[in-house]
């Protein structure tokens, strides 16, 4: 899956777009949406990222859908959660649990749903960064900001090596899988660790070939990348402002408004 | 357990920033001086970060229909301890965020100090109170394994109820009640994932003293008289 993704945002045409514009465009979408106080500007915001992505970046709507729907899932349960058991208003629904007197207050569903759409703006502006940017890009952003050398070299290596692990792990686990080795619950324990341990052990082989590698190259400490120098154009530049002005419009409308 | 995209409000998620980001900065701190005095080190932590990564892709199997993945930070804390583990934690939620939509780029602080900082060092100090008291490795690894897990599910707990307590301003009564709303459905579908982990992981070290137990020694998890004793082979 993580293959997947990052396989797209080579593709993308958005990709050959200014980096930090696009992150620009990301984080004011988040923080936008995390302030808002009703549904509806998360839910703009969700709606442009997603089109942006889909329309502009050429990712298949398919597989935005599917991704969209994954984290979905843990999103719905945590918000019912919240919906059945906060809040102190009027009371719209109320029935017996095991017992236990649950009931969905107004004022809990209509935080419910403010949290559910923000939710959504959030995934749709990391998927939109996802989608459409390789990470090799987001690194040498990260390379021009503070952040210290040392969690940066961190990163770049990590992300290089879950490659080579995940396919590791899927081959084995297939291997197990024919193998009968996650037939019964008892069994699937023992592959599971013996997965994890053959993982460990071929990673700190990996590990000490790696530094080999480097040193015999020598690393001292610090990967040079390369950044393509890309200017903002003049359309991008008006699709963002305008992009922006419409969310900031929309924040100060709603600020007051209640959907329930 | 991760906190979701945009579920914590604002004067929140810049809360758990604050409180996260001096424990990343002593882990980054610890580990460029680990790096300055054993420059292979280098190498080994970014395999391991992978190595936690792939390891929490993997679905582990599900007891009760709720198909979960093991946090892979106990073990890292074991072998790495607490500091390091922040750092590690740090970058591979970040992933997690990017490319499964695990968590999310507000709530990294949250979950960080959750997953990255409290659980670590709960299961660091239990293991070394364990091998202290000269019990058994695996039976220590299982329980700071586990309870690493435990801690780091009543810290999301405890993130979740302040974010949402069950009155409408923040009160002690409030938050106690929406802790144990949120505490008890979590109790359904996570103590028995920490359980699990907890026997996967103690089944991991098993394999890997039997296949490469000097790897352990060479990073001062087991003492190499624990490690022969553990092979079978007399001292």
């Amino acid at each position: 899956m993580t293959n997947i993704l990052d396989d797209y945002a080579l593709m993308s045409p958005l990709r050959h777009r200014n980096n930090w514009l696009k992150l620009a465009i990301v984080l004011f979408g988040l923080l936008a949406g995390i302030s808002s106080t009703s549904p509806v500007t998360p839910l703009f915001i969700a709606f442009c990222m997603g089109f942006t992505t889909v329309a502009l970046g050429r990712a298949p709507l398919k597989l935005y859908l599917k991704l969209l729907l994954a984290p979905i899932g843990f999103a719905v349960t945590g918000v019912l959660i919240i919906a059945f058991f906060s809040g102190s208003g009027q009371e719209l629904l109320s029935f017996k649990l095991m017992g236990y007197p649950v009931s969905l207050r107004k004022d809990g569903l209509e935080l419910a749903l403010l949290v559910l759409s923000r939710s959504l703006s959030g995934m749709c502006c990391l998927y939109f960064l996802v989608l459409t940017t390789p990470m090799i890009e987001l690194f040498a952003v990260l390379k021009a900001t503070r952040l210290p050398e040392s969690f940066i070299e961190l990163s770049m290596l990590i992300y290089r090596y879950i490659f080579v692990f995940l396919g590791m792990a899927i081959s084995i686990r297939y291997a197990q899988t024919v193998r009968l080795g996650y037939s019964s619950f008892s069994r699937s324990l023992r592959s599971l660790g013996m997965l994890g341990s053959t993982l460990f052990v071929r990673s700190w082989e990996q590990g000490d070939k790696l530094f080999l590698a480097m040193n015999s190259r020598c690393y001292d400490g610090k990967m040079t990348l390369f950044e393509v120098h890309r200017p903002v154009r003049v359309p991008e530049l008006l699709l963002t402002s305008a992009y922006f002005l419409l969310t900031l419009a929309l924040l100060y409308l709603t600020k007051n408004a209640s959907i329930v | 357990m991760h906190i979701m995209e945009g579920f914590l409000a604002t004067p929140w998620w810049q809360l758990w920033f604050a409180v996260s980001i001096p424990a990343i900065l002593y882990g980054i701190y610890k580990m460029n001086r680990l790096v300055k005095e054993k420059r292979e080190i280098l190498p080994l932590l970014a395999v391991a970060g992978a190595f936690i990564f792939v390891l929490s892709a993997l679905k582990l199997p599900s007891v009760n229909g709720s198909c979960s993945h093991p946090t892979g930070t106990g073990i890292a804390a074991i072998i790495f301890g607490p500091a390091i583990s922040a750092v590690l934690g740090t970058i591979v939620l970040l992933y997690q965020a990017l490319f499964l939509a695990h968590g999310g780029l507000t709530t990294l602080g949250a979950n960080v100090f959750s997953m990255g900082i409290v659980g670590p060092l709960v299961a660091y100090l239990i293991y070394k109170a364990g091998m202290r008291a000269n019990l058994n490795f695996y039976a220590v690894v299982f329980l700071a394994t586990a309870f690493g897990d435990w801690t780091t599910y009543l810290i999301t707990t405890a993130e979740l109820a302040l974010a949402y307590p069950a009155s409408d301003v923040l009160t002690l009564g409030g938050f106690l009640s929406s802790f144990k709303k949120f505490a008890l459905i979590f109790a359904v579908t996570q103590a028995p994932l920490a359980i699990m982990e907890g026997a996967v992981s103690a089944l991991l070290f098993k394999y890997v003293v039997n296949v490469k137990s000097d790897i352990l020694v060479e990073m001062k998890v087991i003492e190499a008289s624990v490690a022969r004793k553990l092979r079978g082979t007399p001292a």
